[in-house]
C-alpha cells in the first residue's frame, strides 16, 4: 500500500492538466500498427483528450507489467491491447480488466459470434490470424514442401526448420498447442521427438527466427499465415510462400479490454468502439498483417489474395490449456534438453 | 562521507532488490527455503546450473586467449591506426544481442559470408564450418563480446608499470620471456584477476546471446529466472533462481577478491611504457596469425550487420542507401516513437551522464572500500552486476514508483539512475586494484607535507589513477549506449534509446532499418570512445 504514495501525485497532476487516455499494448502495433490512425481519430473525436500509447515491450512482457504495476499498488493504464487468448484466463484470474458494457460499444455487433473468445465479457478481439510455415521455394525442392505435420519429421529435412520457444513467443506456443491438438495428448510428445533432429534451433522470439530465415540459415519457419502477403505487397517478392500442412494452422485472437480501476470508463469504451469501426478495422491488413474482425471491413485485393486462411483452423479453449499449459511446457522441455 | 554513496545505494538498489527476492524466500507469509530445496532438486533447474556454468567458464578462458593478446598489442606495440582500433574495442561491448546475433548469423551462418567465401573456394557442396546453434557459438559470441574486457584492463595494467623494472630485468641478463613470465606477468595479474570475475559474472548471466546464437536447447539459469517471472508469473519462484543466481555470482566474486588481494602488486606510475612499432622485428610475424584470427572474430560480425545495412534489398533492389533514408523519414518516426536523430542525442546524453555519475559514485565508492576494508562488503557491492537482469528490471521499476525516486520517474534521469546502477560496479572493479596498486607511501608523504586528506587525494592519488579513470568512463559510456533491459522497463512515449530503436525495427520486420541503426550505434560509440580518449590523453599528457 506505499506505493500509492508514490502514485498519487502524479495522478493528481494528470487530472489537472486535462484527461488522457493511457493505452498499454504491445511494441509493434505502435512500430508499425494502426496506433497513430487510432491516435488522430481518437484525439479529433475527443477535443482535448490526450492519448497515450506504452508500448516498451512486447505483449507477455506488458501483461506482465501491467499485472506487476496493479500488484505494487496501481497502474496508470486505462485500456490493455493485445492480449493473446492464451493469456486471457491468466489476466482474468489476475482481475486485471473490468467488465465491459456491450450497449458503449456499437460496433461490436459486426464482430462474428465464434470469434468473440472471452465467453465472461471482459476482452474483446480487434485482430486474427494464423500460425503456420514458411517455405523459401528458393532453398527449399517442391517435392520437399510439407504437406502434413508428419512431413515435417522427414530426414531429408535434418537441420532445415527453424521455431520459436513456446515458453518465450506466441508463434511457438501456439505450433505446441496445434500439436497437442492434432496429435493428441497421447501422440504429440512422439511428434516433437521425431522433429527435434529437423529443427536447427529454437528461437527466443519470432524477429530471430525470421531473420534467420532471410539470411537463408535454413528453408522452413514457423510465422504467420500472411507472411506471402506481406512480402508481395512490400517488397514485391514470391519467394516465400505460405504452406498449411494437413490444410490446418493455429488461430491466434488478439483482444483488448478495459482495466480495471480505471479513472476514464467512458473514455475507454470509446476507445475499443473506434478499433472496431470500419476505418481502422480496414488498416489492420496492411500493417498488422493479420485479419480485421469486422465484418464490416473490406480487405485489400493483394491481401485477400495472398494471405491465406487455413482450411482446419486449429484451437483449444483457454480455459482447457490454462489448466495443462505447465504441465506440457514441462514436457517439452525436458524433450528439449534430451531427458 | 563514505557513508553517503552507501546510503544512496540502499535507497535506490538493494532495498527494492530485497523487496523482490524476498518473496524468494516466504511462502504464504512465512520466512523459508522451502523454495530454494525445492529449486534445487529440480533435474531441469540442475541441467540449466550445470550447462550455466560450463559454458561461462569456456567463454571465459575462450576471452582470455583472446582478449590477452589483443591487450598486450595496445600496451606495447605501436601501429597505424592505434587509437582508433582502441575506441574500436569497445563496440562489441555495447551491440545489443539482437544486433550481434545477426551479425553472426550473416558471417558465421550456413549460408554466411565465410561458409560462401569457403564453398566458393574449394568447390564444397555444403557450408563447412557450424559453429552456430552449439555450445560453440556461444562461446564465440561470448569471446567477442569479453575479450574487449581483458584487452582494455590488460593494457591498461601493462601501461601503468614502471618500464625501470622490466629495464633492470633484462640488464640483469633476464630473456624477454622471462621478464615478461616473473616481472611483468606478475603485476598485471590482478587486472586480468579482475576481468576474469568480471567475464564470468556477465557470461554466467547471459540471457540473450545463448539463446539467439544456440537456441532453447542451451538455456541458462537466467532464461529460467525469465520463465518464472514472465511466462509462468510465479515471482516466488523466479525470486529464488535469481537468489540462487545472485549467491553463486557474489560467491565467485567474494572468492576472486579474497585471493586476489595476494597478488596485488605495487605497481608505481613513472614515465610511460616504451612501445615497440609492430613488425619491426622478423619474430613479430608471430603477430599476424592472431590478427587475422580477430579480424575474423571481430570484424567479421561487425563488418557483416554493416554490410547487410547497404545491401539487404529495398522492395527487390539492392544494395540501396534506403534504409538509411527511412531512419531518417518524418513518418518513420512514429515506428520507432521517437525520429532516430532523436535517438541519437538521447542515447548519447543518457551515456554521457551516466559515464560522469558512475564515475563520480565509483570513486567514492573505492575511497570508501580503502577506508572500511571488507571483502563482503565489496562483493555487497558487485552485487548489481550480478544480479539477474530480469530481477533487476522489476526491481528497478519498484524503485522509481516510489519515493524519493518516483520523483525522477518521468524524463531521461531515470534511465540514467538505472544505468549508474548497473555501471558503476564496473568502474570500481576497474579502480579499485589500481587504486591498491598505489603506494600508501606517497600520500602519506603529502599528508606529512601538510595536506588534507581531500588534497591528497586529489593532487596524488587521482592523477596516478587517471588511467584507469578512463579506461572505466569509457566502459560506463559504452554498457550505457547499449544497455536494454532497464531501457525496456523505464522507457516512456519519447524515450527511445538507439538500442530500443533497433528492437523495434525489428518487430516492425525492417531488418534493414535494424541493421542501419545498428550501424549508427556502432559508429557513434566507437566516435565518442576515441574522442573521449583523445581528449583524456591530451589531458594526460599535458600534466606530465
Amino acid at each position: 500500500m506505499r506505493w500509492i504514495l508514490g502514485v498519487f501525485p502524479l495522478l493528481v497532476a494528470g487530472a489537472c492538466l486535462g484527461a488522457e487516455l493511457v493505452v498499454y499494448t504491445y511494441d509493434s502495433f505502435v512500430s508499425w500498427g494502426p496506433a497513430q490512425a487510432i491516435e488522430e481519430a481518437f484525439e479529433a473525436a475527443h477535443p482535448g483528450v490526450d492519448l497515450v500509447w506504452v508500448a516498451p515491450g512486447d505483449s507477455s512482457e506488458m501483461l506482465a507489467r501491467l499485472i506487476g504495476e496493479r500488484a505494487a499498488g496501481g497502474t496508470e493504464a486505462d485500456v490493455f491491447l493485445g492480449i493473446a487468448d492464451v493469456e486471457l484466463p491468466r489476466a482474468l484470474a489476475q482481475g486485471a480488466f473490468q467488465p465491459y458494457s456491450p450497449e458503449s460499444i456499437p460496433n461490436l455487433a459486426h464482430v462474428p459470434a465464434e470469434l468473440l473468445f472471452d465467453q465472461t465479457g471482459h476482452v474483446i478481439p480487434f485482430d486474427h490470424g494464423y500460425i503456420t510455415f514458411v517455405y523459401d521455394s528458393e532453398l527449399l525442392a517442391e517435392e520437399l514442401i510439407p504437406q502434413s505435420l508428419e512431413d515435417l519429421t522427414r530426414p531429408e529435412l535434418k537441420g532445415k526448420i527453424v521455431l520459436e520457444d513456446p515458453r518465450t513467443s506466441s508463434p511457438g506456443l501456439s505450433f505446441l498447442l496445434w500439436t497437442i491438438a492434432h496429435f493428441g495428448e497421447e501422440g504429440w510428445l512422439d511428434f516433437w521427438r521425431d522433429l527435434f533432429p529437423n529443427v536447427l534451433t529454437v528461437t527466443k522470439g519470432w524477429s530471430e527466427a525470421y531473420d534467420m530465415f532471410l539470411a537463408g540459415e535454413a528453408p522452413i519457419v514457423l510465422s504467420y499465415s500472411t507472411d506471402t502477403a506481406y512480402s508481395y505487397i512490400a517488397e514485391g517478392s514470391l519467394r516465400y510462400r505460405v504452406v498449411t500442412p494437413d490444410g490446418e494452422g493455429y488461430r491466434q485472437i488478439e483482444g483488448m479490454g478495459i482495466v480495471s480501476g480505471t479513472d476514464q470508463p467512458e473514455l475507454a469504451h470509446a476507445f475499443l468502439d473506434l478499433v472496431l469501426s470500419k476505418e481502422i478495422q480496414e488498416l489492420i491488413p496492411t500493417s498488422q498483417w493479420m485479419f480485421p474482425v469486422s465484418s464490416e471491413a473490406e480487405l485489400p485485393e493483394d491481401f485477400a489474395r495472398y494471405a491465406v486462411i487455413p482450411g482446419h483452423p486449429v484451437s483449444l479453449p483457454p480455459e482447457y490449456v490454462a489448466e495443462h499449459l505447465e504441465g506440457w511446457l514441462s514436457e517439452w522441455q525436458r524433450l528439449l534438453v534430451g531427458g | 562521507m563514505a557513508l553517503l554513496p552507501l546510503l544512496f545505494l540502499a535507497l535506490s538498489f538493494f532495498l527494492p532488490l530485497w523487496q523482490v527476492l524476498s518473496q524468494g524466500l516466504k511462502a504464504e507469509g512465512r520466512w523459508t527455503a522451502a523454495r530454494l530445496a525445492q529449486l534445487l532438486s529440480d533435474p531441469y533447474v540442475l541441467h540449466l546450473l550445470r550447462f550455466t556454468l560450463k559454458q561461462a567458464l569456456l567463454s571465459s578462458l575462450f576471452s582470455l586467449a583472446l582478449g590477452f593478446p589483443l591487450g598486450w598489442l595496445l600496451a606495447r606495440y605501436d601501429f597505424p591506426g592505434k587509437e582508433a582500433a582502441r575506441a574500436f574495442t569497445l563496440v562489441p561491448f555495447v551491440l545489443p544481442p539482437i544486433t550481434v546475433a545477426l551479425g553472426f548469423i550473416l558471417f558465421f551462418g550456413n549460408s554466411g559470408y565465410l561458409n560462401r567465401f569457403l564453398i566458393g573456394l574449394f568447390g564444397l557442396s555444403s557450408p563447412p564450418i557450424k559453429v552456430l546453434y552449439s555450445l560453440w557459438g556461444i562461446v564465440l559470441a561470448h569471446a567477442f563480446y569479453n575479450a574487449p574486457v581483458f584487452a582494455r584492463f590488460v593494457s591498461a595494467a601493462w601501461e601503468g608499470l614502471d618500464p625501470g623494472l622490466t629495464e633492470a630485468a633484462r640488464t640483469l641478463g633476464a630473456r624477454p620471456f622471462s621478464v615478461f613470465l616473473t616481472v611483468t606477468l606478475p603485476q598485471i595479474l590482478p587486472a586480468i584477476l579482475s576481468a576474469f570475475a568480471l567475464v564470468f559474472v556477465f557470461c554466467f548471466l547471459s540471457f540473450a546471446i545463448p539463446l539467439a546464437l544456440g537456441g532453447a536447447r542451451y538455456a541458462t539459469l537466467e532464461v529460467g529466472v525469465y520463465l518464472y517471472a514472465r511466462v509462468y508469473l510465479d515471482q516466488g519462484q523466479a525470486a529464488a533462481l535469481a537468489i540462487l543466481e545472485l549467491v553463486i555470482a557474489l560467491g565467485l566474486t567474494y572468492l576472486y577478491i579474497r585471493g586476489g588481494g595476494i597478488f596485488t602488486s605495487r605497481g608505481q606510475v613513472g614515465r610511460p611504457q616504451a612501445t615497440v612499432k609492430l613488425f619491426s622485428r622478423p619474430r613479430q610475424l608471430f603477430w599476424l596469425p592472431y590478427l587475422f584470427l580477430s579480424v575474423l572474430v571481430f570484424l567479421g560480425p561487425i563488418g557483416a550487420v554493416i554490410a547487410d545495412s547497404f545491401t539487404r534489398p529495398w522492395q527487390g533492389q539492392g544494395p540501396t542507401l534506403a534504409w538509411y533514408g527511412m531512419l531518417f523519414s518524418p513518418a518513420q518516426s512514429p515506428f520507432i516513437g521517437g525520429s532516430p536523430l532523436a535517438s541519437m542525442a538521447l542515447s548519447l546524453e543518457v551515456a554521457g551522464m551516466t559515464a560522469f555519475l558512475a564515475l563520480g559514485l565509483g570513486i567514492l565508492v573505492c575511497w570508501a572500500l580503502r577506508r572500511m576494508r571488507s571483502v563482503l562488503l565489496e562483493a555487497l557491492l558487485m552485487a548489481p552486476l550480478a544480479v539477474s537482469s530480469v530481477v533487476l528490471g522489476l526491481a528497478l521499476l519498484f524503485a522509481f514508483r516510489r519515493p524519493p525516486l518516483s520523483a525522477l520517474a518521468s524524463g531521461p534521469w531515470s534511465i540514467v539512475l538505472a544505468h549508474t546502477l548497473i555501471v558503476y560496479p564496473l568502474v570500481v572493479r576497474v579502480i579499485r586494484p589500481l587504486w591498491q596498486g598505489l603506494d600508501p607511501a606517497l600520500v602519506e608523504a603529502a599528508r606529512t607535507l601538510g595536506a588534507g586528506g581531500f588534497l591528497a587525494f586529489l593532487t596524488v592519488e587521482l592523477p596516478l589513477l587517471s588511467r584507469g579513470i578512463l579506461v572505466a568512463g569509457a566502459f560506463a559510456f559504452a554498457l550505457s549506449m547499449g544497455e536494454m533491459t532497464a531501457v525496456a522497463m523505464l522507457s516512456r512515449p519519447g524515450l527511445v534509446t538507439i538500442p530500443l530503436a533497433i528492437y523495434h525495427f525489428l518487430s516492425a520486420r525492417r531488418f534493414g532499418a535494424a541493421s542501419a541503426m545498428a550501424t549508427i550505434l556502432i559508429l557513434t560509440t566507437a566516435g565518442a570512445v576515441f574522442l573521449w580518449e583523445y581528449m583524456g590523453r591530451r589531458l594526460l599528457r599535458g600534466q606530465a
